[in-house]
């Protein structure tokens, strides 16, 4: 039907998890203009609605992500001009990539395939990352003459260290899941058949969890991330302070006392 | 007394005042300005209140002024009413002022937290002058005490492109003393107020009019006027408590005069 939208990012919830997933299979699920405006409300979405406790990022078909739709460019009439480029990354880009990095829940990337370019900071962004072991995270920029962008010039170095971010973003040589998984980068890898399942696994443990104590992990790590060891410390002090006051640490202590489940 | 726009609660020695229009983000109108005011004339003769914190409780500071109460005014109108000259009592409050700021301190709620003594804010703040986008200028202090705070650079970038900042690009500047979770932002405040009571109060008075003096005067005559206070001081029952606290290794308890 010619007035259906196109759907490019499909979300399920099920069970108090968000699954934002690419959908354009047929084009690796590159991201273009449509696809932009759809994600972004899909994790603005998933990032308001009480109901959703954890939110999961992942591509239908083989690929993550491909990066960004360059047929598109052409299709629209010409290239983007270089202040479109920017305006895209500051405007629609860093906005969800902030988001996903600072909402109070956990975010996983489940990494079906490869993530190039923009594909990979979003794989990047999130908070922990399971993938099939044909999955690579590829910046191929410098074979086209372009420079690290979407937040990988901060995030690969610490994940990965300066060294293996350098001789990526050098070479444009992909970062195999094996060896991006005994850096740390991906946190666990499974076959194929068996991601969802695991992801799902992951996800329903993590949405079970006192959702407060999560929130205020990411916020100390966040904060962290942006501080002297001292800031850190003072930050997670109160962090804790708030925490221990809370109905969940008071019920967390019991169920543990009590030797049951905490409800 | 009662107030209808704030919450006002003493836990001597602290006084903790709240802006209290939630519905409206906490904006303030000359009836609110009034009371904090108000408030803090009662607070500043209450000898059993030592320090005060302002806040606009967990979600809010205060997001400017009431625009659709400004809306259509004439600058004659303005001028009479003086809005912004009321809140004189504010910066007239000899006690120490602690904002703790959550969520947006915009326009006069900037303001207001920048003519406190020291700013708490909570990881979700947001500060900023966006007055320049409604054809206006911040009217209560923001042109000035934004440089003399964080400098020419940083103000002309608030006051000209209207832009917020974060908590943290605040702490950064020197616009705030401490980014903390937002949920603990009062309680912080609140404690370092009443770590404050504990001290002897015509010190801290002094200590707080000299430093304010330091952006109203040459430096020759701020100099001048600090070594008065310095000497005065003497005169007081705090002072020979303290430094006889100081020698024999206890606690000092001051009195206040």
């Amino acid at each position: 039907m010619a007035t259906e939208v196109d759907q490019q990012v499909k979300v399920e919830n099920e069970a108090g998890v968000a699954w934002i997933r690419f959908n354009r299979p047929e084009k690796m699920n590159a991201i273009g203009s449509l696809t932009r405006t759809q994600l972004s409300d899909a994790i603005k979405t998933a990032e308001r609605a009480d109901s959703v406790r954890v939110v999961v990022l992942t591509g239908s078909g083989r690929a993550f992500s491909s990066g960004a739709d360059v047929t598109e460019m052409s299709n629209d009439g010409g290239m983007h001009t270089p202040e479109e480029v920017g305006d895209i990354l500051r405007n629609e880009y860093m906005p969800m990539l902030m988001r996903l990095r600072t909402m109070s829940k956990p975010v996983i990337a489940a990494m079906n395939g490869p993530a190039v370019g923009i594909g990979a900071s979003f794989a990047l962004a999130c908070d922990i990352r399971v993938a099939v072991p044909e999955a690579y995270i590829m910046e191929a920029f410098i074979n086209i003459g372009l420079a690290p962008d979407g937040g990988v010039s901060w995030l690969l170095p610490r994940l990965a260290g300066t060294g293996v971010a350098y001789e990526m973003f050098f070479t444009g040589k992909a970062l195999q899941a094996a060896d991006a998984h005994r850096l740390g980068v991906i946190n666990r890898i499974v076959p194929a058949e068996r991601l969802e399942e695991e992801v799902r696994d992951l996800a329903t443990q993590l949405a079970a969890q006192p959702r407060q104590a999560l929130g205020a992990a990411k916020r100390a790590v966040n904060h962290a991330l942006d501080s002297t060891y001292e800031e850190a410390m003072q930050f997670e002090s109160y962090l804790q302070e708030a925490q221990a006051g809370s109905q969940e640490f008071i019920e967390g202590v019991q169920a543990f006392l009590a030797r049951r489940a905490k409800k | 007394m009662g107030y209808e726009h704030i919450l006002v609660n003493v836990d001597t020695p602290v006084a903790t005042i709240t802006l209290n229009r939630p519905r409206v983000l906490n904006a303030l109108s000359p009836e609110l300005m009034r009371e904090v005011n108000e408030a803090l004339r009662t607070l500043e003769s209450d000898e059993t209140v030592r320090a005060a914190v302002l806040t606009g409780g967990p979600k809010v500071f205060a997001a400017g002024a009431d625009i659709a109460d400004m809306a259509e005014r004439t600058a004659a109108e303005q001028l009479q009413r003086d809005q912004v000259g009321r809140w004189a009592g504010v910066s007239a409050f000899t006690k120490p002022l602690i904002a703790a700021v959550n969520g947006y301190a915009l326009g006069g709620g900037c303001e207001l937290a920048l003519m406190c003594d020291m700013i708490i804010a909570g990881d979700n703040a947001r500060f900023g002058q966006p007055e320049v986008n409604l054809g206006i200028i911040p009217g209560a202090g923001g042109t000035q005490r934004w440089p003399r705070t964080a400098g020419k650079f940083a103000a002309m970038e608030t006051m000209l492109t209207g832009a917020q900042i974060s908590a943290r690009r605040a702490y950064e500047l020197g616009l705030v003393n401490h980014v903390v979770p937002a949920e603990m932002s009062i309680t912080v405040a609140q404690r370092i107020a009443r770590q404050l009571s504990e001290k002897p109060p015509l010190a801290l008075r002094f200590a707080k009019e000299a430093v304010l003096k330091a952006f109203e005067t040459p430096m020759s005559e701020g100099l001048a006027a600090e070594r008065r206070s310095f000497y005065f001081l003497f005169s007081t029952e705090d002072q020979k408590e303290g430094m006889r606290a100081f020698i024999e290794k206890r606690k000092g308890v001051f009195k206040g005069r």
